[in-house]
């Protein structure tokens, strides 16, 4: 039982979880503060697409969705619908991996950027599905690009903070 | 391998089937979205206040750094505003004070009758597709959704989620919000009758030319001519005033008094203003001009009381045939900077449990 427990605890999903509350916590003080051109920069985006690019596409679509499923709970859209899109987002950035064999830190970079640009597009196209319409307009492709450029900044700092979070074991 | 791959697999799949279940429950109003977001809330607010703590120093430098100058400006600016403001509040206090006694002396209901609960905003939406704000009231105070919201300067938006000790209002702006709205329009420059000005101009002066024949019969009496007036005998010019009948007292004309019309306001997003649909583009209405002021129009099933001041027209695009024109809405409230807000207590009778 202990040892379960234990397994648990160390478990790279609990550190997920964990380590997903604070960023969440950053989204939602800091960030939500500092709008540079009048746009927020997205890092629940950034920890999903971060997560897929890094870790490839089925355990960054598990982390985007969890890490969604999290940023659901503080949004007022219905709960699900962030957790469906950085799911997604997780997964289009997941396929990066098969395009880029050694890749360096710069063009996982631009690859987080891309993804989150997705990411930023798909967020209202998946409100008016379920029927939230009005946010589809020709100004989401302009936050989208102003969130993919943040992003690209902020990625180099958020990714060996995925990396220590999804990898497997602590030890070793 | 494979197995932890197929793991997986059924793990994204179960995720996204949840996620889906949950959007459907969301979207029907089911209770258990609202106890999932009430529970995560209990972990999650001490790790926020202890990262607002932690980061509001560097959010505080950003503002300094991009905001100084307006910040600058904007003191300068209303400094001079409330220089300017300070003497006609008081006559305008006085004159809703008036107009409330009469409200009351006719048994109306009034804006003052209502209860409310003041509340500070304690967060933004964290997101780029969202018009919403948190303030730190819920259930506790008596608020429930649909409750109208405003700040001094009027209208905010409304409740849509509450919780124990906290809330959600969702602004004006958001693409999902619309209110029923009076326009009042401005009366036209009318051309009012009875004018004291205009009557006087009316005093008409008259020439009358009157020829006195000269009389034919004679008499013996020296200096006395029989039949004849002791006029002489000379075209004579009589100057006769005819005062105006024109009463004093004024009347509008027909289109002078203020006409309301009601609309439907409908939210935008945050970088487009709110507009206003449906007015009807009856010609009793005449034209709408831009500074007309719009309020809520109230009614048995409208969410909000009538006479709150939501803004002015800032712009009308007229449209063919009956569809009527859009109005685009200056509003009154400045929404990027709330910082405290009122809540109306009220519920419009539709809404209220009878016991």
């Amino acid at each position: 039982m202990s040892i379960r427990f234990i397994r648990f605890i160390s478990s790279r999903w609990t550190r997920l979880v964990l380590v997903a509350s604070v960023v969440l916590g950053l989204q939602t003080t800091l960030f939500n503060d500092l709008r540079p051109f009048g746009v927020m920069a997205q890092v629940m985006v950034l920890f999903a697409a971060c997560a897929g690019v890094i870790y490839g596409a089925e355990i960054g679509a598990v982390a985007g969705l969890i890490v969604g499923l999290m940023y659901d709970c503080v949004l007022t859209t219905p709960l699900g619908l962030a957790s469906l899109v950085l799911g997604a987002t997780a997964l289009v950035a997941g396929a990066f991996p098969y395009f880029v064999r050694e890749s360096s830190w710069w063009n996982k970079a631009i690859a987080v950027a891309v993804a989150s640009a997705f990411g930023e597009i798909l967020f209202p196209v998946a409100q008016a599905l379920v029927g939230l319409g009005g946010w589809v307009q020709w100004r989401v492709i302009g936050v989208a690009l102003i969130v993919a450029l943040l992003n690209l900044f902020l990625a180099p700092l958020l990714m060996p903070v995925v990396r220590w979070t999804l990898k497997e074991s602590l030890v070793g | 391998m494979s197995a932890i791959s197929a793991r997986r697999k059924r793990a994204i799949a179960l995720l996204s089937l949840t996620s889906i279940i949950l959007v459907t429950l969301d979207l029907q109003g089911s209770g258990s979205a609202s106890v999932l977001r009430g529970t995560f809330g209990v972990f999650f607010r001490p790790i926020e206040g202890v990262t607002r703590v932690i980061t509001r120093p560097v959010s505080n430098a950003w503002h300094g750094i991009t905001h100084y100058n307006a910040v600058t400006k904007e003191n300068d600016l209303l400094r001079e505003k409330i220089a300017q403001q300070e003497g006609a509040a008081v006559a305008a206090a006085a004159s809703v004070r008036l107009s409330q006694e009469l409200l009351a002396l006719n048994g109306l209901p009034t804006l003052a009758g209502i209860n409310s609960v003041s509340a500070q905003v304690i967060g933004d939406s964290p997101s780029n597709y969202s018009q919403s704000v948190e303030i730190n009231q819920g259930s506790d105070s008596g608020i429930k959704v649909g409750m109208p919201v405003m700040n001094a300067a009027g209208l905010v938006g409304k409740i849509t989620k509450v919780f124990p000790r906290r809330s959600i209002v969702m602004l004006i702006t958001d693409p999902e919000y619309a209110l029923s709205v009076k326009v009042i329009n401005n009366p036209e420059a009318a051309s009012p009758i009875g004018d004291p000005e205009a009557s006087a101009s009316t005093s008409s002066t008259t020439t009358t030319t009157t020829t006195i024949p000269k009389p034919q019969a004679t008499s013996n009496i020296p200096g006395f001519t029989p039949g004849t007036t002791t006029m002489p005998l000379t075209t004579v010019n009589v100057t006769v005033s005819i005062p105006s009948l024109t009463p004093t007292l004024t009347v509008p004309a027909n289109g002078a008094l203020p006409v309301r019309e009601t609309g439907i306001l409908e939210g935008r997003g945050s970088s487009r203003v709110p507009i206003v649909r449906f007015i009807d583009s009856a010609q009793r209405f005449g034209t709408i001009l831009p500074g007309a002021p719009i309020v809520t129009s109230g009614g048995s099933l409208s969410l909000a009381p009538p006479d709150i001041v939501v803004g002015t027209v800032s712009k009308v695009t007229d449209r063919l045939g009956t569809a009527g024109p859009i109005l685009e809405i200056n509003l009154v409230a400045d929404l990027t900077n709330l910082s405290f807000v009122r809540i109306l207590l009220y519920q419009p009778i539709t809404e209220q449990v009878k016991p």
